[in-house]
């Protein structure tokens, strides 16, 4: 079944069945493979991507769900790698291994337009999804220099 | 560009042509020469593996120098987050003296390392050894050995596996060697271009110099002719010693960082080739068992389903003699297609009985059993019989560990193409010349037409050559000739096709004297027979001195298959050792560091002055003994790898600052390490984030992950089941100081933060006067008033 997809701006019509998750559209049909594949029951986060703006698992998002929404995936995030949170995670060197990154990059993106100045409370609360590599030091004070940039004026989110 | 510098370049490329048409498929000895390869196919975007064509600015296999300068480092290890992509680089750009901001790093190809040997003179370890700064070191894998399985490797790129934590250890020398040589080619080619003796030039910054004229020249515009041009020595190329480097030793951060917040990086999961089709797998959940039936008749009509394809259980000789299961694959347009018609399709298995009912507690009975069983003797220092019998006060502990997998976050997967000639496999793999047999002796196309397309992994953890990916996508490409297959194993069956750190029981007795001093010490531990690493932390002698001491290993076989996880053996034997030793201090009354302190002081273990400054330093950084908040206390542990006499040693000390809420909520506040740097460390930013990222996996073991059996099979097989920590739980403070020792280390990136286990659990028996001896904590009670 052909329906509309909007990913990153771009207006795709996908030939598949809708109860497909999002997760495979994207990668499969798509081809854009930044976002990853772990779980597959909306445990880990890794295939985190915004759905209207809103942090959202697409594993477990079946592709109807999204059909008509804005969607946006990691590759979506800046032309050039250097949203305040990429650049924020560059500084740091937060990736290890760096599969579940993508994912963890849009949910603290998620959560900076919620919290401009989060706490850790706010970090703990929203930014739910797994590392193996376990980067989350790392993470915790890139994310202080990504709201940092943000407020100086050194980028949106 | 100056004139001259615009003629050499001509000259240059021109000269490097010809040449190049005169040496094709010459095998010259001396040098790393390039040699011609079939052409590759097309590549995804974004790749990071070499072309099998070398290029005509290859100044040797492991350096190739465009002509703007950009140095390509060929790394023959697998990047899985250890950040070997960028220490190894550092290693050849040390020597090389080029510009740091235009290196890229690319993976080598096994293609030609198996049709390429090494130069005999890059064999030989340099230097004197583990305690020799001006050396190379003692490379672990130190034996020569073709298939890199017992050794290193003496074909092009050597030692391919990414393991033991010895990238750096045992590959440092080689490296620095390249870099050396093609650093000494280069300067000779300017020489040559100028017409000078090569003693009057000089390199820095990717820049050569000529110091009586002022001619410079660049690494970019010399380097074809410096492909062409033998070392005349090789044999007195020296390598830098620390106190000469420059570039390692300081911070830099992962090459590979860029990618990994872009989406970019390629891992094997990220593959797509033109005509691919994907297979989804379902293999018996019970290892040593097959497919009775399936009826693919039931899914034929499902979208985009193609075909189902049953295997065997993978040869046990080309993964190690591990038995895992055989199964069905179903091959779909897509993979959810593929994962979604398997599902409906019905499997019935064929289970063998004698496992079909193993539940994991008639395993722990098992090696329980074996712990009064004869067992095989570690070490035996005096006469623990007579002590025991001579003891103020007898002291006995009960440890248990569960089964653990790595539980990597990209799941298992591998690309294969098969066709008459030649196999082209695409994944992200910690043994790549081990694959490349497997491919080989799969298909029947020899090695040298089977090509290893090396993707970054999703994590890796010790899962060098562990499981049955590869096999089992090789097996199933090789009955599609033609056709390139994905194979992608669900989470679950991730799961199922792994080896697991073993399941592991340890009882610990020691006779303490009347001032609370162990006059004798027995550790008896247990694990499955195969189990990897069953002597760590016990052998050779006690680390905290009894005058008697015994060590004895105990076993039994399970069907579980069992391997190498992070740690090896040092995870599960450092909590039992470390517990022991905080049981001990607490039964005589004694301050736990100031008892390791004194027990380490009494020893005449090699290293044991680096072990007192590691717990020094680390007491020290901690706060050691300032009074702390009901509900909080401290714990220190040692953690040391190696450390025989003369060898490799790595050593370090942590000390954990836990709360326990009344509800039993384990918080670990901060964490205060100290850690051996010994001659020097290759990127001490990479070392820090592994200590950092280890901390938490530790944690994690310590309190949440197991793996249980019942019915023969695993029961954990998700996230949902097993745990991972997230960020509300990380340690707030993480602190970490190194001190310099005198021998290189014995690696970093696997056993640097097991004493997270025992400092949790004597915290929780500060704080609930409770003492729990077994893992994961989440199975008791820790609730306190």
């Amino acid at each position: 079944m052909a329906m509309d997809l909007t990913v990153n701006g771009v207006r795709h019509s996908v030939d598949v069945a809708p109860e497909t998750p999002l997760l495979w559209v994207i990668r499969d049909t798509l081809k854009m493979t930044g976002t990853k594949f772990s779980c597959g029951i909306a445990q880990c986060g890794a295939c985190t991507v915004h759905i209207n703006g809103v942090a959202m698992r697409s594993c477990s998002v079946p592709v109807s769900a999204a059909a008509g929404k804005d969607v946006t995936t990691i590759e979506g995030l800046s032309p050039d790698g250097t949203h305040p949170v990429q650049l924020a995670w560059m500084e740091l060197d937060v990736p290890q291994c760096g599969y579940c990154q993508s994912g963890m990059i849009m949910s603290v993106v998620a959560m900076l337009e919620r919290h401009s100045n989060p706490t850790d409370a706010d970090i703990d609360a929203e930014v739910t999804n797994a590392c193996r590599c376990s980067t989350y030091h790392r993470i915790r004070q890139a994310i202080r220099v990504a709201a940092a940039k943000v407020s100086a004026g050194g980028g949106t989110l | 560009m100056s004139d001259n510098d615009r003629k050499s370049a001509n000259l240059t490329r021109r000269g490097a042509l010809l040449a190049g048409a005169a040496v094709t498929g010459a095998l010259v000895i001396g040098f790393w020469m390039p040699r011609r390869a079939q052409a590759p196919l097309a590549t995804p975007e974004g790749a990071v593996w070499a072309d099998e064509e070398p290029e005509t600015s290859e100044v040797n296999a492991w350096v190739v120098v465009d002509f703007d300068d950009t140095v390509t480092v060929r790394i023959a290890q697998t990047e899985l987050g250890q950040g070997v992509w960028t220490s190894n680089a550092m290693m050849v750009a040390e020597e090389l003296q080029c510009d740091w901001s235009k290196v890229r790093p690319q993976y080598a190809s096994a293609n030609r390392d198996a049709r390429e040997m090494a130069p005999e003179w890059t064999l030989k370890v340099p230097g004197n050894g583990a305690t020799d700064p001006s050396g190379g070191g003692e490379p672990q894998f130190g034996t020569r050995d073709r298939t890199g399985l017992a050794g290193i490797p003496d074909s092009l790129y050597r030692r391919m596996r990414t393991n033991a934590a010895a990238s750096v250890k045992d590959g440092r020398y080689y490296l620095q060697l390249a870099g050396a040589e093609a650093r000494e080619r280069l300067l000779l080619a300017a020489a040559k271009t100028w017409g000078v003796p090569v003693e009057e030039v000089s390199s820095a910054n990717s820049v050569i110099a000529h110091g009586s004229t002022g001619r410079t020249t660049t690494y970019g515009k010399v380097a074809s002719l410096a492909a062409q041009t033998p070392h005349p020595n090789p044999e007195g190329i020296r390598i830098k010693p620390p106190s000469e480097w420059t570039l390692m030793g300081t911070e830099q951060k992962n090459l590979d960082v860029p990618s990994k917040v872009t989406g970019k990086a390629v891992y094997g999961i990220d593959v797509h080739m033109p005509g691919m089709k994907w297979a989804a797998v379902k293999s018996c959940p019970v290892y040593g068992g097959k497919v009775k039936s399936y009826d693919f008749e039931k899914i034929r009509s499902e979208p985009g389903v193609i075909s189902a394809i049953q295997f065997p259980i993978p040869e046990p000789k080309l993964i190690r003699g591990r038995i895992f299961g055989g199964g069905v694959a179903v091959i779909a347009d897509s993979w959810y297609q593929a994962k979604t018609a398997i599902e409906k399709m019905p499997i019935e298995w064929d289970i063998p009985p004698e496992y079909a009912s193993l539940t994991t507690a008639d395993l722990r009975a098992k090696l329980m059993a074996s712990l009064d069983e004869t067992g095989r003797v570690g070490v035996n220092v005096g006469d623990c019989d007579t002590a025991f019998r001579s003891g103020a006060r007898i002291v006995e502990a009960t440890y248990s560990v569960p089964y653990l997998p790595r539980a990597r976050m990209e799941p298992g997967n591998a690309t294969v193409l098969v066709t008459d000639d030649r196999v082209d496999i695409w994944l992200g793999d910690q043994s790549p010349q081990e694959t490349r047999r497997s491919c080989a002796e799969i298909t029947g196309i020899p090695e040298a037409n089977v090509y290893l397309h090396m993707c970054h992994l999703g994590g890796g953890y010790g899962r060098n050559g562990n499981g049955p990916q590869a096999e089992q996508a090789i097996y199933i490409a090789n009955l599609n000739r033609g056709t390139p297959i994905h194979l992608l194993w669900t989470r679950e069956e991730d799961f199922i096709n792994t080896t697991y750190r073993s399941i592991g029981v340890a009882k610990l007795r020691a006779a303490l004297d009347r001032d609370g001093w162990p006059i004798a010490i027995e550790v008896r531990t247990a694990t499955d027979s195969e189990a990897p690493g069953q002597n760590a932390g016990f052998d050779i002698a006690a680390r905290y001195h009894a005058p008697n001491y015994r060590f004895s290993m105990h076993s039994a076989k399970f069907h579980i298959p069992v391997g190498t996880r992070r740690g090896v053996g040092a995870p599960a034997q450092h909590f039992y050792r470390e517990s022991f030793m905080d049981e001990l201090a607490h039964a005589a009354g004694k301050d736990p560091y100031q008892y390791r302190r004194e027990l380490i002081s009494r020893t005449d273990l090699p290293y044991k002055a680096d072990m007192i400054k590691a717990l020094d330093m680390a007491a020290e950084m901690s706060g050691w003994g300032t009074p702390l908040p009901e509900g909080t206390a401290r714990a220190i542990a040692l953690e040391e790898r190696g450390g025989e006499e003369g060898h490799h040693a790595t050593i370090s000390a942590q000390v954990h600052t836990v709360s326990v809420s009344k509800d039993g909520k384990v918080r670990v506040e901060r964490v205060d390490v100290a850690h051996d740097e010994g001659f020097g460390l290759v990127n001490p930013l990479s070392v820090k984030k592994q200590i950092e990222g280890q901390i938490t996996w530790f944690y994690n073991d310590a309190i949440y992950q197991e793996c249980n059996v019942k019915d023969g099979r695993i029961v954990e097989n998700n996230f949902d089941a097993f745990p991972l920590s997230r960020m509300s739980e990380n340690p707030p403070e993480i602190n970490i100081r190194f001190f310099k020792s005198g021998h290189w280390l014995d690696g970093m990136g696997h056993d640097r933060g097991p004493a997270i286990q025992s400092a949790i659990a004597d915290c929780v028996f500060q704080i609930t006067k409770k003492r729990y001896r077994d893992l994961p904590l989440r199975n008791h009670d820790l609730t306190w008033t």
